[in-house]
């Protein structure tokens, strides 16, 4: 714990690009090296926002405050930029890419990890992803599929898994991934972030979701409430437990008195 | 290429070094030498030409492409090479490397300018019958084959090119297969034009006999002009009863030329033929399509794909005719357009009266990769019989940029990025004719240009 963080958000500010609608109004955030967070909160209150200028989305347009990733100004950098640093977002919504097969997709992703002038050996390549989906119990023709094309809402968080194993972020932002999932599917998705973390142990992890299930099988050591583009409440996984318990309009409440 | 190798060197028909404009006395000396039925024939196509005015904008068919502007016919002389060189080494190094890149054939054909300069087919096809010839030469050694279809298909009554065509072709491409006789790899023709301000007139003839089965991939390739050019050419196909055909065509020509092509297939009964056109040259490239399908059971895939930048302009125009019942057709064209490109896309579905139990689908996709670019689509449909499935669509898209900053989020480059979508997007036309290098060299093209977009 030592370590300096390995995201420090400070004072974020942020609002949609080209629309005078502020959105984050003053986000505060900081996670160690290896640490679990979760971001819980009710819906609009600008979670999806905060993972969204966290990967450089250009929809939105940060106005005040700074986001460092490992000491670096990751709001200069392009979306690629961060993604080769070592950020990774799993999308709430993720997109679907008709005509471009998993393998092909990340074949080319895994690719432009690589330093300047190092070519990937295909063969490397495709026993890396084969071992990365026996790992996450998936079917090898999975990786012939189209992107998220007519994928089942499961299938699309399985599939931002995979891409997450295969990557290895530094720091992995999950985006209601929990969202839409049955229990089982849920079980899947959340042993596979924890068999990661387990590979990593200095992975960072920010999860955003709506509900405690998910926290029930990805054990965070922190959990914040945001609420209407603010962080209101930081503590222990107690602060799970006490929003189940009274729901988020106490903290709504706090909200609006702050 | 194969053991077998016969290479014609076409004769030149066109008197001395003459400079020709496109005129009565162009279509005298083109005849020379030839059979009277013929002769008699391109007279006949001349006056239709000539009776037959412009089509001007004031056609709906003609509606997007202004051919005042577009073309100049007048400016035009016809082809002067009268030999092209049938030894490979002699041949220009693109039209070598465009063969190169090719995968395994059947047969090949090589045209130069207006010269098929050299033909070879596998010999144990040639023993079952199958021709592959110059239309010239063919004429000579298989008379009433060629006399039965040429010019049956693609009539000279059809239209001021299609007349313009059948008066003055120069030299085309026969390809027959008898019954029951399948190719395993397709028919490789690769051309070559190599003179600006020139007029070409050519004809492709593909005969498919009962139950046989042929792919035949046609690729025009030459570099940038100055001088405007024309490239004319009417593709006749048909498919006898069960028979099997994929008709390729792969436009990859500089730009100063104005491509023109009308296409007919007649599909009989049980038999499938499928189409694919590929745009990615050319100033202007107008392609007049109708798949017929004549007899039940009978089915065609119409596949187009093209990929403008600068100030190109596609025009496709297609038909689907079920005239007899349980038919099926089923097209999808698609495109992205940079820069100022333009496509217009005008499809017809007709369902002919008694043509029960039709499937005909016919869609047209484009996606528009700058501001400038611009796609209309005219999707139509004529139905006279009650028991169909038809149905038809059009989109005009631009790049998602959801999806951009998907992969982006994954450490691809915008680039990068925009490549895989566009990609994608128009793979879809390319997997459902997987001809084997075709891909490839269509990928190809459109990664160069991918790689010119700003
Ligand atoms: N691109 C956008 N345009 C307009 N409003 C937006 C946009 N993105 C987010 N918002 C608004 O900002 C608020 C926060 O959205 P979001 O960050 O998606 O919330 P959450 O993920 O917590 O549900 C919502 O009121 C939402 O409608
Ligand atoms: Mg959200």
């Amino acid at each position: 714990m030592s370590d300096a963080p390995v995201l420090r958000v400070e004072g974020l500010e942020a609002r949609v690009a080209e629309e005078d609608l502020p959105i984050l109004r003053g986000v505060d955030l900081a996670i160690g090296k290896g640490e679990i967070h979760a971001i819980m909160g009710p819906n609009g209150s600008g979670k999806s926002t905060l993972a969204k200028v966290i990967a450089g989305h250009p929809g939105y347009e940060a106005t005040s405050g700074s986001v460092a990733f490992k000491g670096e100004n990751l709001l200069e950098l392009e979306p690629d930029e961060r993604s080769q640093a070592g950020v990774f977002l799993a999308f709430q919504y993720p997109v679907e890419i008709p005509g471009v097969s998993i393998a092909n997709f990340l074949r080319t992703a895994v690719q432009a990890h690589l330093p300047e002038g190092e070519e990937l050996d295909i063969f490397d390549f495709t026993d890396m992803l084969t071992e990365r989906m026996e790992m996450l119990e998936m079917d090898p023709a999975f990786a012939e599929r189209h992107v998220n094309d007519g994928f089942s809402g499961g299938e699309k968080k399985r599939n931002e898994i995979l891409q997450m194993a295969v990557l290895k972020p530094k720091l992995a932002v999950m985006d209601e991934t929990d969202s839409g999932l049955d229990i089982d599917a849920l079980k899947i998705v959340a042993s596979g972030v924890n068999k990661l973390a387990e590979e990593d142990p200095e992975m960072s992890v920010l999860l955003i979701t709506h509900y405690q299930r998910l926290l029930d099988y990805i054990k965070p050591d922190f959990v914040h409430v945001m609420v209407d583009g603010r962080i209101v409440r930081s503590g222990g996984p107690e602060v799970a437990l006490e929003l189940e318990a009274e729901g988020y309009k106490t903290f709504e409440e706090a909200g609006a008195a702050s | 290429m194969s053991d077998t190798m016969t290479t014609t060197m076409t004769e030149t028909i066109a008197t001395e070094g003459v400079t020709d404009a496109l005129n009565a006395a162009a279509v005298e000396r083109v005849s020379l030498g030839e059979p009277e039925w013929l002769r008699e024939r391109r007279a006949e196509a001349w006056a239709v030409y000539e009776r037959t005015p412009m089509p001007t904008t004031k056609l709906e068919e003609w509606r997007y492409t202004d051919l005042r502007t577009k073309l100049d016919l007048d400016g035009l002389r016809l082809s002067e090479s009268e030999t092209a060189p049938d030894d490979p080494a002699a041949w220009p190094a693109r039209l070598r490397e465009t063969m190169e890149a090719d995968h395994e054939a059947s047969g090949h054909i090589v045209c130069i300018d207006s010269h098929v300069v050299h033909t070879d087919i596998d010999a144990s096809l040639a023993e079952q019958g199958v021709i592959l010839d110059s239309l010239h030469d063919a004429l000579e050694s298989h008379p009433e084959l060629v006399q039965e279809h040429l010019g049956a298909v693609v009539p000279a009554e059809d239209g001021k090119f299609e007349a313009l065509n059948a008066a003055l072709w120069n030299d085309g491409i026969f390809l027959y297969v008898p019954a029951n006789v399948k190719l395993d790899l397709p028919i490789r023709v690769t051309r070559w034009l190599s003179e600006p301000g020139t007029a070409y007139f050519s004809r492709v003839l593909i005969v498919a006999d009962r139950h046989s089965q042929v792919s035949y991939v046609d690729e025009v390739v030459s570099d940038d002009f100055a001088d405007p050019s024309f490239k004319s050419s009417a593709v006749e196909v048909v498919a006898r009863d069960g028979a099997v055909v994929q008709y390729v065509t792969l436009q990859r020509v500089g730009r100063g030329t104005f491509v023109q092509s009308a296409q007919r297939t007649l599909a009989e009964r049980d038999a499938r033929i499928d189409t694919l056109n590929v745009g990615l040259g050319a100033s202007v490239h107008r392609v007049d399509l109708n798949a017929r399908l004549l007899g039940p059971g009978a089915n065609s895939e119409m596949l187009g794909l093209y990929f403008g930048d600068g100030s190109q302009h596609f025009d496709f125009n297609t038909s689907q005719d079920h005239i007899e019942p349980n038919t099926g057709s089923d097209l999808l064209y698609k495109g992205a357009l940079d820069g100022k490109s333009r496509a217009v896309f005008r499809g017809v579905i007709r369902v002919h009266p008694g043509a029960q139990r039709t499937d005909a689908y016919q869609t047209n996709r484009n996606l528009l990769l700058s501001p400038g670019a611009r796609a209309d689509s005219l999707p139509n449909l004529e139905i006279e019989a009650d028991d169909v499935k038809c149905s038809h669509g059009a989109t005009v898209g631009e790049l998602d940029s959801e999806a951009k900053f998907y992969l982006m989020s994954r450490g691809l480059s915008r680039t990068q990025a925009e490549r895989l979508v566009v990609l994608g997007f128009l793979g879809e036309v390319l997997s459902r004719l997987p001809l084997g290098g075709v891909v490839e060299k269509v990928v190809g093209v459109i990664e160069e240009k991918l790689s010119q977009h700003g």
